[in-house]
């Protein structure tokens, strides 16, 4: 009985070819680009066409090369730069208004029109009154917006707000008030996305990708950056790094460190790195028992040993912190810093934590797991630390989403996370350490207080620097927190391209080199 | 027939209910609160209060519940927390490229295991058998993400032939018209825009319809070789009707009722897998948008794609009953 035609060896040699050739095609056509589209392989998606409807790190980032922005951190600098703000400075007299001066002669994209202050004022307003937006936080210190001529704008806070920048600049993205007001919020963003940024917007697809196209006679457009830039969401590590090695994106972010020698040894594709700007730490919430015993809590912060922690589970991809901060975040200062340095010494946690009389109490850590990197098992490795001290600790691994909203809310007593978008730390500090500040912490010091209020309203950098590190050093002194490290930011990046990341994890177009 | 059909759809309206309520009510009681994950670290207690009065969320669940029925059944799922967009339009842009990946998925599954099978079960014991039985265990026992993440490895990182991810290369595909890639690029000639689209369907589809093509190929050989033994096979053979002729008209014909069950059931199936084979492949359809409405507690989107499963469930089981009478003439659905 023959059920189907034999195939035979010169049969299945052929049958073979045609498939090779065929998956050969199919190749060809995936790769086959022309040399100025850079594809940039993404942890995240942008969730909505409105530029003021998400609140993530990448998002401020397209956004802000889109529709442009007042101006960013320089991290090689250690200071602000202009983007469409070319200056700014706070009025001496009351230190609750900042004046900001436009670039003059900036065209939006598709029409030309000029940026106005009109523009601004209206955006500002906006991020405080789009009932879409998820960025409200960032003006809630605004009270007003004024322009005062066609290119300078007053904004008006309602009390000294020194770190003012750190919320308006990158954040604010400046939307055209014409557009607005003649299309409607949902028709403007969707169908008339247009901007002064050095790119404007070509495709979003939510979920898959966002396409920027630069626009060519932007004054910071320079003819090497790419012509195309390509955001794709590849969600899973192992997918952004083959398709770097494929040349199917040319940058791939956040690489696991493991994935990082396989990069290395592929010839066409190397690592970069830069420390992140989000700290890593231990919580312990003084509002909890023990945690409201101080010497328990300076006990913990003793009792790990961060640089073995580093050097074995995070492969040395990290950098310790000694306080809350380290190099490149605003105010870091390194003989400060020394003084804050709490060293592994577990006799003297052993001591501490007998002096609270807390020795054998039970406690239990809780981690999120896959949230940041190796987290499971470096919260895995202090557990034996913390039982050597006579605690006896136990590891929770909640889902995120659960452990996240009882954070909010102050029920975790103990905990490790991470704290991003750090870049003046002002914000997150006192989010964490002011009485009043969010519940996730809940510690109430007059010490902590005293310094975080003081370092908002001192306008002199030098100065500033100096109470900010006061308060550094009072929160170290009350250990509400460990602070442990900063990872660094592994980038997979195509020798056929000059890229180098920057602490926030944002991409501009404008820092990329395009090789011939 | 009309009756049977009126009956099933009727009789679908309380189940669908009945499933909404359970979704409704699931979402609602699982830990994490969608204002907290949604809104910036630096949101602060009234952000968040801001937020829920917005969603609805201060109100009493059965408020909740009831205004999100009376929207549904007037065709309104709700406005996604995330993405602020309707959900009901959210689903309609993304289902397309996951029924696309689960029709290619049953084709390949089809074209592999119904022959394998057909030719196991004829031939019991043989080396196509033991062949059959082979990619019927592999395929039963891989894990399509595992698998999936292998086919990755190995056809773009090691054999560099197909793309690693996504649904279309940027600038090929051109406008859609149906959303259906594949349909598209045939409407317009597009066959650039084809090759593009079945270079990125190909391993996930692979990685999808493995399982399928496992559990196929052994339902198959066992159905064909229960139909082998049948009299009128044997009366076929002594009538003196060719061995293929008895194979294909008479076996397989009447061994086709439980393959068509098992591809309707696992159809379903093949949607709901797709939730994990769309995240390890980033495709851009519905399971991926699942997954993220899970992640960040957004219930409208929660509920409206579960919903739309339900729905694709009831509506593939109703098809297949109905495709049965057409396959066995003995079935009537008249009483």
């Amino acid at each position: 009985m023959v059920m189907s035609p034999t195939i035979g060896a010169p049969g299945l040699r052929r049958t073979f070819a045609v498939t090779v050739a065929a998956l050969g095609m199919f190749a060809a056509v995936t790769s086959g680009h022309a040399q100025s589209r850079v594809a940039v392989g993404v942890t995240e998606t942008i969730s909505s066409h409105n530029p003021h409807g998400d609140s993530i790190s990448m998002g401020y980032g397209i956004w802000c090369q889109v529709y442009g922005c007042l101006g960013t951190y320089d991290f090689e600098k250690g200071d602000y730069v202009g983007m469409l703000a070319e200056r700014w400075e706070v009025n001496k007299d009351n230190p609750n208004e900042w004046i900001f001066h436009l670039r003059k002669g900036m065209k939006r994209h598709n029409d030309g029109k000029e940026l106005t202050a009109e523009d601004v004022v209206h955006s500002i307003n906006r991020m405080a009154k789009d009932p879409q937006t998820r960025q409200k936080q960032n003006v809630r210190n605004v009270t007003d917006v004024v322009a005062l001529d066609k290119y300078t704008v007053k904004v008006v806070t309602d009390k000294p707000t020194a770190p003012l920048l750190e919320y308006l600049f990158d954040r604010v993205m400046i939307t055209g008030k014409d557009l607005w007001a003649k299309h409607g919020a949902r028709d403007a963003d969707r169908k008339y996305p247009w901007g002064w940024g050095p790119y404007k917007l070509k495709e979003l697809v939510i979920g898959q990708r966002i396409v920027l196209e630069k626009v060519k006679d932007h004054p910071d457009a320079k003819p090497q950056n790419p012509d195309v830039l390509i955001f794709r969401i590849m969600r899973e590590p192992e997918q952004r790094v083959t398709a770097l090695l494929n040349n199917e994106i040319q940058i791939a972010q956040f690489v696991p460190p493991h994935l990082a020698p396989r990069i290395e040894g592929s010839g066409n594709a190397a690592i970069k790195s830069t420390n992140s700007v989000e700290l890593m730490f231990l919580a312990m919430s003084p509002k909890n028992k023990p945690w409201d015993n101080k010497q328990l809590r300076q006990a913990v912060c003793h009792a790990i040993n961060k640089d073995a922690i580093i050097k074995a589970v995070l492969q040395g991809q990290a950098q310790r912190l000694d306080g809350p901060i380290g190099p490149g975040q605003y105010g870091y200062d390194p003989e400060a810093t020394e003084t804050m340095k709490i060293p592994y010494d577990p006799e003297k946690a052993r001591q501490l934590v007998k002096q609270a009389g807390l020795s054998g109490t039970e406690v239990t850590l809780y981690t999120p797991v896959g949230r940041y990197v190796n987290d499971k098992q470096v919260t895995e490795a202090m557990i034996p630390m913390l039982n050597a001290i006579g605690l006896k600790a136990t590891l929770a691994t909640p889902e995120w989403a659960t452990l996240w909203a009882d954070v909010q809310k102050g029920k975790v007593p103990f905990y490790y996370m991470g704290r991003g978008s750090v870049v003046d730390p002002s914000v997150a500090l006192s989010q964490y350490f002011e009485t009043g500040g969010s519940p996730r912490i809940g510690i109430s010091d007059p010490e902590i207080d005293k310094h975080l209020r003081a370092e908002r309203e001192i306008f002199d950098p030098e100065a500033r620097k100096k109470e900010l590190n006061k308060a550094f050093a009072a929160i170290v002194e009350a250990a509400p927190a460990c602070f442990m490290w900063r990872h660094r930011l592994l980038y997979g990046v195509s020798k056929k391209i000059e890229h180098t990341p920057t602490p926030s994890g944002r991409v501009f177009g404008v820092d990329i080199v395009v090789k011939n | 027939m009309l009756a049977y059909v009126i009956r099933r759809v009727a009789g679908t309206i309380p189940v669908i209910i009945l499933i909404s309520l359970l979704v409704f009510m699931l979402v609602q009681a699982a830990p994490g609160d969608p204002a907290d994950l949604l809104l910036s670290d630096e949101a602060t207690a009234e952000d968040v209060a801001d937020a829920r009065a917005r969603w609805g969320l201060d109100q009493p669940v059965w408020v909740q519940y009831w205004k999100f029925l009376t929207a549904a059944l007037q065709g309104d799922l709700g406005t996604s927390f995330r993405y602020a967009d309707p959900v009901l339009t959210m689903i309609a842009e993304r289902l397309p490229a996951t029924i696309e990946l689960a029709v290619v998925s049953i084709i390949i599954a089809v074209v592999i295991a119904v022959p394998l099978g057909v030719w196991a079960g004829a031939r019991p014991n043989s080396w196509i058998d033991n062949l059959g039985s082979l990619v019927g265990l592999f395929g039963i026992s891989m894990p399509n993400f595992w698998f999936g993440i292998m086919l990755i490895l190995v056809m773009s990182g090691i054999l560099n032939l197909l793309p690693s991810s996504g649904r279309d290369t940027y600038g090929i595909a051109g406008d859609p018209i149906t959303g259906f890639y594949l349909l598209d690029s045939v409407i317009k000639g597009n066959w650039r825009g084809l090759w593009d689209g079945l270079a990125h369907i190909a391993m996930p589809a692979i990685a999808l319809g493995t399982n399928m093509m496992g559990i196929l190929m052994r339902v198959t050989r066992s159905s064909v070789m229960e139909v082998m033994h049948e009299e009128y096979v044997t009366t076929a053979r002594a009538k003196g009707v060719s061995e293929r002729a008895v194979l294909w008209h008479h076996v397989v014909r009447n061994a086709l009722v439980p393959i068509v069950t098992v591809v309707g059931l696992e159809l379903g199936t093949l949607l709901s897998g797709s939730i994990i084979v769309e995240t390890v492949f980033s495709w851009p359809g519905s399971g991926q948008l699942l997954i993220s409405a899970i992640t960040s507690r957004d219930y409208p989107l929660i509920t409206g794609t579960v919903l739309t499963y339900t729905m694709a469930f009831v509506i593939i089981n109703f098809t297949v009953d109905i495709l049965y009478a057409a396959i066995d003439p003995r079935i009537r659905f008249d009483k």
